[in-house]
């Protein structure tokens, strides 16, 4: 993989992010695994693109979502879905497997690492192969974890704790769903650059589903959130 | 170039990256503010009250850097008991903006804090005075300030009114508070808002979900 940026010495490619999604989060269950996003693209501190759906389907039993700068998420997605068709030319019916969008995704990511010319991403990548689930992180820097879950950005934070109470790898598509939307709700709560419309995505057997973005339902209207230090100082 | 720096999270200090409002109408003014307190990308306090008390009928909106207007404020609320028992009648509005500028000017160098303050007195009604960073004083008669100003700018610009009715008023906050918020990433949660008139102060808790925009 050639970047035009690269031919030239001088030039960086993204030392500090200008559009960025937000945290990711992905979890085994039994019979697949599901991915879910929030749909928002932030500038800065700007919530500047509100509709944004960012689970790209790279193949037939593959998904792939990141967090950090959009532009790169959006060239790793053109490099991988690439990958398919160029295997077309061996004309020998065999696919890549999860594990190897994965796998190339890592390689790609400690090249670009090696010449100090990072993708400022951290990617998730989910599949369903051979009876299989495959679930993987793949880091700035190349690092590559699979996993049963996984986390990113603030995500990672927040979340592990509730993912490590009421998630277990045998647990049904709909209470995973459940748990990565209670982990939204605390992220929208505690997360300057999160956004409360999520959307979920799920591999399993049959192959790749995404489905429509949702709002989570947040709690404001506590008791204690009403009257505040403040009032008791108000004499009227 | 310094490749951990750029990539290491860096601890901010806790600000009032926020979206803050005054405005006067016939016969009072409405103030407004979100709820978001952040601290970097955190959001520390998701139902800060920023409108804060300084005096029975004068209130001070704060944004920029918690702790050094928190401070501010609670210096000059016990500067304006001790002169408002002196005087024995309810300060001016002008007098508290007053000892705010103080602070703001001469520690300008050291100081992060932009300040609204706003409030009725009986020698002039409603007033509306902005701080900004420098501590300078600027009366106005409708003000916004912190992070989530910058994207309203237009929206207050062409739907202010003189002379608007306590109504006009209050649907002119919620809605630029709300929109502010929506685009802000340092604001958001609830809108709170106070209403000060001569005869009395009333608060309104507008919960995430009647929030106009989202």
């Amino acid at each position: 993989m050639i970047f035009n940026s690269e031919l030239s010495a001088q030039q960086q490619h993204t030392t500090s992010p200008v559009v960025t999604g937000g945290s990711v989060i992905a979890l085994a269950y039994k019979g697949g695994v599901v991915i879910g996003t929030d749909t928002l693209c932030s500038y800065g501190s700007m919530a500047a693109f509100k509709n944004v759906e960012k689970i790209a389907q790279v193949s037939k039993n593959t998904i792939y979502v990141s967090s950090g700068e959009y532009s790169d998420f959006q060239q790793v997605v053109k490099e991988l879905a690439k990958i398919d068709r160029s295997a077309l030319q061996y004309d020998d019916g065999v696919h890549p497997s999860p594990r190897d969008y994965g796998n190339f995704l890592a390689r790609l990511s400690y090249k670009k690492r090696c010449k100090i010319n990072p993708l400022y991403l951290q990617n998730v990548i989910a599949g369903f192969h051979n009876g299989e689930r495959y679930l993987a992180l793949v880091d700035i820097y190349g690092t590559y974890l699979e996993s049963n879950f996984v986390t990113t950005g603030f995500a990672s934070y927040f979340c592990k704790a509730i993912i490590s109470n009421y998630w277990n790898e045998n647990c049904t598509l709909d209470q995973a769903k459940q748990v990565i939307r209670e982990c939204f709700k605390v992220l929208f709560c505690r997360d300057c650059r999160a956004h409360d419309v999520i959307q979920l995505g799920y591999v399993d057997e049959q192959g790749v589903h995404v489905e429509q973005p949702e709002r989570v339902e947040t709690k404001w209207d506590f008791n204690g959130f009403k009257t505040r230090a403040n009032e008791k100082l108000h004499t009227q | 170039m310094n490749y951990t720096e750029i990539l290491s999270p860096k601890f901010e200090p806790e600000t009032t990256g926020t979206t803050i409002m005054a405005v006067i109408y016939d016969g009072g003014l409405i103030i407004g503010a979100d709820s978001r307190t952040s601290s970097g990308q955190f959001v520390a306090d998701r139902c800060a009250d920023k409108i804060d008390y300084v005096h029975d009928r004068i209130f001070c909106l704060r944004s920029g850097s918690a702790a050094d207007t928190q401070t501010i404020a609670k210096y000059v609320r016990y500067y304006v008991d001790a002169h408002a028992q002196e005087l024995g009648r309810l300060p001016a509005v002008a007098t508290a903006a007053n000892l705010f500028r103080n602070f703001l000017y001469e520690y300008k160098d050291s100081l992060s804090a932009a300040i609204i303050v706003a409030g009725w007195d009986p020698y002039k009604g409603p007033q509306i005075f902005t701080l900004p960073l420098g501590g300078s004083v600027i009366e106005q008669k409708w003000s916004i300030g912190g992070s989530g100003s910058t994207f309203i700018w237009g929206f207050c610009d062409a739907n202010y009114k003189e002379n608007m009715t306590l109504q006009e008023a209050r649907a002119f906050v919620l809605h630029a508070v709300a929109h502010a918020m929506y685009r802000d990433g340092s604001s958001g949660g609830i809108i709170r808002l106070l209403n000060v008139t001569k005869d009395k102060i009333e608060r309104e808790f507008i919960d995430y979900k009647d929030v106009p925009v989202k």
